[in-house]
């Protein structure tokens, strides 16, 4: 018997049944497959059993009571999908953001979202709303490789496997091998970030997945993870979303202002609290990589001023003076 | 089997039965949709549609007596299935597939709330209650945040609802708007650019808009019939307007390999040149401001100009 069958089989006996099911009616019930020495069969269920897990079924043994004997018990309720109770509009809208991350190519976990659209439309009546928006990820020229490389290391994230991995450095130009424990990926301006335990560095690093140019997971024992994911991790705490978010250096406290038609945008362009005085907007940013603040700044153009520390007005101004001298002869 | 566990952590066997527990009762609810049509909803050819209810015959329950198989059937092309009382609806959504779900619709913004934050507390609320710490868990470890405009939840509302929109347009000059009114068709993202197609109505023709020049941005209460099939080509894949070059200097050089490929030309020196479209004169010279003196307009010459001056002024203001 194949064991999609087998296991499919044990889900329909396990939804039907009215009482728990003991091992010897399971056995009973499969006597060519879970054949054997009792310790082979069992260990045999025990496999399935975890691949029924894996996938959500809520399968739980019962204690023997006075009535009836301990066995295995299904919790129908907690299987079945209920009715979302999605409106047309909300349906639209998730079924626009899946499928456009499914269509970018560059999305993890690509079966388990294309499951989940399914099962979220299942109740819906008539056809599916058709999506109207594309999304291009990945930020780099050539992402054939992203797909399976977010695959894979959306895998053994699920599973907590560790991988190997050749990593490309654009600063050394070098490519190293190591091994990681993947804690989790994140996004950021178009580029896939691994945050993860490296045991070539002894420390937590961050990778960006285009630089990976092999990965391979740990294929021993895949039911026993290799690592947990410390219970304070944050991809934040790794990853910036903003330029002078790198921890480059101690914390610098920066002043700005933002003038003119910057300054109703400053929710937008900065993540902190602005005070609106005569239609500028002054605040204050927390910066440990601070010419990623000054580029930043330095792009918004000049309704974006700098007011301190002296040190962060010095650094905007050698910048600014420096892509002013390398265009001055067009300035002449 | 083994190698497929090491290249995606899952069995072949999990993926299966994932599909089938979908199958059973997607045919149940749907009887006599033709095979193409079933094989497209749950992701899968043909033929490997037929192989798995060939697969579904076969299933049953003890004691596995001609009633206690499953009754699945293809007729003229259509497939059916004797209701199973006991697979009448799917299983509930995994913590991965709740995850990967609740990081799709993030990149649509969902924090602008509207009808995509209430559809995803609808979600966490059918997780089955031994998955929701694992759910949880899980999603610390996926985490999408975009520099997509706020404007794209209202974008993406207005597309879904084909609801009419008034804005601001923001032209490729300097400072001058227009204002309009527009059917919007499509949305999406190119080169970390948002665009909408639509039917501009002020202009009476078909346009691109960039978001990021979207301004006083309005949901009308005016719907509209979309029109069928209609997509834009992508923008500057064929050809760029107004080419400017950029040079970067070797330190940045393995970065823009990166990002451009073969389309960035190695210099001898390890610097490249990069070309890249000047059609809007303020995202060239704030592109180029970035890099901090790192990049350099070598032509034309009224791109090396805006640059100068662009600097210029921020030197001024400091």
């Amino acid at each position: 018997m194949d064991r999609t069958e087998r296991l499919l089989d044990l889900v329909a006996l396990f939804l039907d049944a009215r009482n728990p099911v003991t091992w010897d009616e399971v056995r009973d019930a499969f006597p060519d497959e879970y054949s054997g020495s009792e310790d082979a069969a069992q260990r045999k269920f025990e496999r399935d059993k975890a691949e029924l897990h894996e996938l959500g079924i809520p399968l739980s043994h019962a204690p023997e009571t006075d009535e009836r004997a301990a066995g295995y018990v299904l919790d129908r309720n907690a299987y079945y999908l209920p009715e979302v109770g999605l409106t047309p509009e909300e349906l639209a809208v998730l079924y626009a953001a899946g499928s456009a991350a499914l269509a970018s190519g560059a999305f993890p976990g690509r079966q388990d979202l294309a499951h989940a659209l399914r099962k979220v439309g299942f109740f819906a009546d008539g056809p599916l709303p058709a999506p109207r928006v594309r999304l291009e990820l990945g930020g780099v020229a050539d992402a054939r490789e992203l797909p399976g490389r977010l695959e894979l290391l959306w895998g053994a994230i699920n599973a907590k496997k560790s991988v190997e991995l050749d990593y490309f450095s654009p600063h050394s130009r070098t490519v190293t091998t190591r091994r990681v424990d993947p804690w989790g990926l994140a996004l950021r301006r178009g580029v896939w970030n691994l945050v993860g335990y490296c045991h070539l560095r002894k420390d937590a690093r961050t990778f960006h997945v285009h630089r990976i140019r092999r990965a391979e997971m740990n294929a021993l024992k895949p039911r026993v993870p290799d690592f947990e994911v410390p219970t304070d991790f944050r991809l934040d705490a790794y990853v910036a979303t903003w330029p002078w978010q790198h921890r480059f250096h101690q914390a610098i406290d920066v002043t700005l202002t933002l003038s003119g038609e910057l300054a109703p945008l400053a929710q937008q362009l900065f993540p902190v609290k602005a005070d609106l005085i005569d239609g500028v907007a002054q605040l204050s940013v927390s910066a440990t990589d601070l010419d990623g603040l000054v580029t930043y700044l330095l792009s918004l153009g000049a309704q974006a001023r700098v007011l301190g520390p002296p040190k962060a007005v010095a650094r905007i101004r050698e910048l600014a003076q420096r892509v002013l001298d390398a265009h001055r002869k067009g300035a002449s | 089997m083994s190698s497929n566990l090491a290249e995606r952590g899952r069995s072949q066997a999990y993926e299966r039965l994932r599909r089938l527990l979908f199958l059973v009762p997607f045919i149940s609810k749907h009887p006599g949709l033709k095979v193409e049509e079933v094989a497209k909803a749950v992701g899968v050819s043909k033929d490997e549609l037929l192989e798995e209810l060939d697969l579904l015959t076969l299933v049953g329950r003890p004691p596995f007596q001609p009633d206690d198989f499953i009754d699945v059937y293809v007729e003229d092309d259509r497939v059916f299935l004797d209701l199973n009382q006991r697979l009448s609806a799917p299983p509930r959504l995994t913590a991965a597939e709740g995850v990967a779900l609740a990081a799709a619709a993030a990149l649509l913004k969902p924090s602008a709330g509207g009808a995509l934050s209430s559809a995803l507390e609808r979600l966490e609320k059918v997780l089955p209650p031994q998955s929701v710490q694992r759910y949880r868990e899980m999603s610390r470890q996926l985490d999408v945040a975009t520099e997509a405009p706020d404007s794209i939840a209202v974008l993406t509302q207005a597309i879904v609802e084909h609801r009419e929109i008034s804005f601001e347009y923001v032209g490729v000059g300097r400072g001058e708007t227009e204002a309009r009114r527009v059917r919007p068709a499509e949305l999406f993202s190119h080169r970390g650019q948002w665009y909408l197609s639509g039917f501009c109505l002020t202009r009476q023709g078909d346009r691109l808009f960039r978001v990021d020049r979207i301004a006083t941005l309005r949901l009308l209460d005016e719907r509209f019939a979309p029109a069928e099939g209609a997509t834009h080509a992508l923008p500057g894949t064929s050809e760029i307007e107004k080419p400017v070059k950029v040079r970067f200097s070797p330190e940045l050089a393995p970065y823009q390999q990166e990002r451009f490929g073969e389309a960035a030309v190695l210099e001898a020196g390890g610097s490249v040149v990069v070309t890249v479209p000047g059609d809007s004169e303020r995202w060239l010279t704030r592109w180029v401001l970035s890099f901090g003196g790192n990049a350099t307009v070598i032509e034309p010459e009224w791109a090396i100009r805006a640059v100068a001056e662009a600097a210029a002024a921020s030197l001024q203001s400091e």
